[in-house]
């Protein structure tokens, strides 16, 4: 019996991951094309439309990058953490515990205002999500404890903590008893840039562009990706695993929350229990894309954000929800499936399961 | 040839098995008569467990014939070999923890739906007919390693396996289980089962066993036919070997300088919480090799992870010139002198994935800085300093290093070791694997370190390498130091003895 295996290839080809990227969206656009024959519309006229609301014009542009902004910072928190090995699964919860903190301060700063508010919001929000992060960490660094599921736990946590903030503590007095919690003051908002775009997607780009140049340049960078390509090398260079694994996850944790508070003060003007959207669930999406860099993060960000702005926009050609949705999730499923052969070679082998040890 | 196939229980013929990168069998030959217990011997990385393997059906060999009980077998899946009769009990066992012995015995092969009694009578009936007692009620997580043990080999035996393979099979057992287990095997001997037993522990091996056959580099190296007129001494020489040439000139004798490595009464765990190292003293002077001899598995891993801070030693002092470093980082040792270059050469010395340039900097990353930078331009200039004095043949600098053959990737590893001047270099296994150019290469550097005063450890499985280098041997056996000998040490058997544990005053 011939059964194929997929085996990590020695060399990886050059420029590998663009090229995936490119290949795997072509290969879904082209089976997305079939399931919209079949269901009775223009491939092409709909590709187009997708193609105008993403990226035609400042107001298109400007959706897409709404979208892609707290896709890349969610996707940055999970490549952090991903760049060592770990998997935070919980970013959508960072995100919540990121904007409550944020949403608490802005009741309280009273007086400030400006950009001192905003630094100050923008610092609530990371430390929002390093203490949500904290107690999976430390389990892990400690006690290795699977970050995976504490981390995705605490989502549920996070998320009902607002739901009770809003029905309680926190309920708008003005709000006619209705159940809601009071809009961020005007000027706690983050100030817009163009169209939908305000300052966070600098920040996103911003932070993108730190991590890059930290992971790949610094000596602390140099540790992290020691550690996570390594262990065993990391520890005979003196490196404290213990340490690495606690600073990776915080600062993982650390820019979800940041993510929150950006959604929050940027675009949301409330805090919800719906505030994070799934957008911590997406950076994982993103971040494996990706392939755990930060550097990729921000072009694959925006791609997502481009097709979920798309898929909107197709329904209003009669495409239904349904279909719009399942062509969203091939064009990801092609772009992830790509990454994997192109770094996996199929072996067609006899034996039924290879054990690669001697 | 037809009626020695018949003869024999299995033969393994001409077995030739490769991995990426690495030749694990190369024309291995392993033939076992019915009715008999048959010793698998070899070093770490000789070929043992990929030729059970084949024989199990995980692996399928590259080339080569796989025949049991007369008949010529293509196994594509464990199952197809257990179906023939080949039955496996791994060092790690493979039980459901939560179920009992009963439910495991038979899990995946009850005939048809049974009554749980009537599976348990069957259960308890197979283990009394061999001498095992287990109850077949009880759930295999209250069990001990030992009786663990005999739920896997009465699993095989429920299968009705007319050949049994035990891989290091006395590593979890008391002495008195290992007795047991030895009066177990040969009552399935007698019924006309083989035994393929795999050990490291020679003394059990002359004890339970009627022939053995010893791999050396995946090919027989010897088959021994009657192995009770074999001496201890003469299996651990035919195991170690001597491999062909390469070897340089034997230093000439040189005064060792002051002491730069001691142990003081360290004693050690192993992976497992066992000891593995055991009141160990020993010290190492300026412009001197001290040769570790040894079979495999005998303390020498978890020697060379106590001196460079890998393993905390649970008792004893760890000094390097004259300081005591029991409680300090491998990098904080490193900095203090102390090089190493570890059995793992790609996964602990050199990590597969990242570049030539980031390995090559593994130590000093921290004085290749400006400011929080890592100073590319620095790193490559070091790098290509290593490259260049120690002929390291690279594509790329930016390339992972997985893609360097076995020497050049010692070489890398050698000279990162020894480019800041370290005042002890401990080697595991450095020429291991490598050709012959690559052997004298690594050993020239050795014997230059200790011309220069450094103090070299060097732990080796090739008696020859150690006897052409090493200024004092010290013999390791279950963890504890034996005996202590000069490089001409006669007759050489007298090493063999003391690796078997056996010294002679």
């Amino acid at each position: 019996m011939i059964r194929p295996a997929l085996t990590r290839r020695e060399r990886v080809i050059p420029g590998t991951q663009a090229a995936a990227f490119v290949v795997g969206i072509a290969v879904a656009l082209l089976l997305g094309a079939v399931l919209l024959w079949v269901s009775d519309h223009s491939p092409t006229e709909v590709y187009e439309r997708m193609f105008d609301s993403a990226f035609q014009g400042t107001d298109s542009l400007s959706r897409t990058l709404e979208r892609a902004t707290p896709l890349a910072l969610t996707g940055l928190a999970v490549a952090v953490a991903g760049s060592m090995g770990l998997w935070n699964i919980g970013a959508e919860g960072q995100m919540m515990a990121g904007a409550t903190v944020a949403a608490g301060v802005a009741m309280v700063a009273d007086g400030l205002s400006g950009p001192l508010l905003i630094a100050v919001l923008m610092a609530s929000g990371v430390a929002g999500g390093m203490v949500l992060m904290l107690g999976p960490a430390l389990a892990r660094s400690h006690l290795g404890v699977s970050e995976i599921i504490t981390t995705l736990m605490l989502v549920y946590v996070a998320i009902r903590v607002v739901e009770w903030l809003e029905v309680g503590p926190w309920k708008d007095p003005g709000s006619l008893g209705f159940p809601r919690i009071e809009e961020v003051p005007d000027h706690a908002a983050l100030p817009g840039l163009f169209g939908r775009v305000n300052i966070g997607a600098l920040i996103a780009l911003g932070l993108l562009i730190v991590f890059s140049l930290a992971v790949s340049r610094t000596a602390w960078g140099y540790e992290l990706r020691l550690a996570g390509s390594s262990p065993d090398t990391a520890r005979y260079a003196g490196v404290s695993m213990r340490r690495k694994v606690l600073a990776a996850l915080l600062l993982s944790g650390g820019i979800a929350g940041l993510a929150g508070a950006v959604q929050l003060t940027g675009t949301e003007v409330r805090l919800t229990p719906g505030l994070s959207n799934g957008f911590g669930f997406s950076g994982i999406i993103v971040a494996a894309l990706a392939l755990m860099r930060p550097s990729g993060v921000a072009v694959v960000a925006i791609v997502f954000g481009a097709v979920q702005v798309g898929g909107q926009s197709i329904q209003t050609l009669g495409v239904s929800s349904a279909i719009s949705t399942i062509l969203q999730a091939m064009i990801l499923f092609g772009a992830l499936v790509a990454a994997v052969f192109f770094n996996y070679r199929i072996r067609w082998t006899g034996a039924a399961r290879e054990v690669s040890d001697v | 040839m037809a009626s020695d196939n018949a003869d024999s229980a299995v033969w393994l013929r001409g077995i030739e098995k490769r991995f990426p990168g690495v030749i694990a069998c190369a024309g291995a030959d392993l033939r076992v008569r019915p009715g008999t217990i048959h010793a698998l011997l070899g070093e770490n990385g000789a070929g043992k467990t990929t030729m059970v393997n084949v024989l199990a059906g995980v692996y399928r060999p590259d080339a080569g014939e796989v025949w049991v009980n007369g008949q010529r077998r293509h196994f594509h899946s464990p199952a197809d070999a257990i179906a023939a009769g080949v039955g496996m009990v791994y060092q790690e066992f493979r039980l459901v923890p939560t179920l009992t012995v009963a439910e495991n015995i038979v899990l995946g092969s009850a005939p048809r739906l049974l009554r749980a009694s009537e599976i348990e009578d069957r259960v308890a009936e197979l283990s009394e007919a061999y001498g095992m007692a287990a109850d077949p009620t009880r759930p295999v997580w209250q069990l001990s390693m030992g009786e663990r043990q005999r739920v896997e080999i009465l699993k095989a035996l429920w299968r009705d396996a007319s050949v049994l393979v035990m891989d290091e099979p006395t590593a979890v057992l008391t002495p008195g289980e290992a007795a047991e287990l030895g009066v177990a095997l040969r009552a399935m001997a007698e019924e006309g089962r083989s035994v393929i037993y795999i050990s490291h522990k020679l003394d059990q091996v002359v004890a339970f066993c009627d022939e053995a056959t010893v791999l050396r580099q995946g090919k027989t190296a010897a088959r021994v036919e009657n192995l009770e007129d074999m001496d201890l001494n003469m299996l651990a020489e035919m195991m170690v070997g001597s491999s062909e040439g390469g070897y340089v000139d034997r230093p000439p004798p040189r005064e060792p300088g002051p002491e730069m490595l001691s142990l003081h009464g360290v004693s050690a765990l192993n992976d497992r919480g066992l000891p593995g190292l055991t009141d160990i003293n020993m010290s190492v002077h300026d412009g001197e090799i001290v040769g570790i001899v040894g079979v495999s598995g005998n303390g020498q891993k978890e020697l060379a992870e106590v001196i460079t801070g890998l393993r905390q030693p649970s008792e004893g002092r760890v000094t390097v010139k004259g300081r005591d470093v029991t409680t300090a980082t491998a990098g904080d040792r490193y900095r203090l002198g102390l090089a190493f270059v570890p059995e793992d050469r790609l996964g602990m010395g050199l990590a597969p994935k990242m570049s030539v340039v980031d390995n090559s900097v593994v130590r000093s990353y921290r004085s290749q800085r400006r400011g929080m930078f890592l100073a590319m331009s620095k790193c490559i200039t070091f790098c290509q300093g290593l490259v260049e004095r120690y002929g390291v043949r690279v594509g790329r600098l930016n390339d992972p290093v997985a893609g360097l053959s076995g020497g050049n990737l010692q070489r890398l590893l050698l000279g990162r070791e020894l480019a800041e001047q370290p005042s002890v270099l401990v080697a595991a296994q450095p020429s291991r694997g490598l050709d012959i150019q690559g052997v004298a290469a690594i050993q020239g550097h050795l014997v230059d370190q200790r011309a220069e005063g450094v103090g070299v450890l060097l732990i080796s499985e090739d008696l020859d390498e150690l006897l052409a280098l090493s200024d004092r041997l010290l013999v390791m056996y279950e963890g504890r130091i034996v005996g202590e000998y000069g490089p001409d040490v006669t007759p050489r058997t007298i090493l063999g003895a003391a690796m078997a544990g056996q010294v002679s005053p």
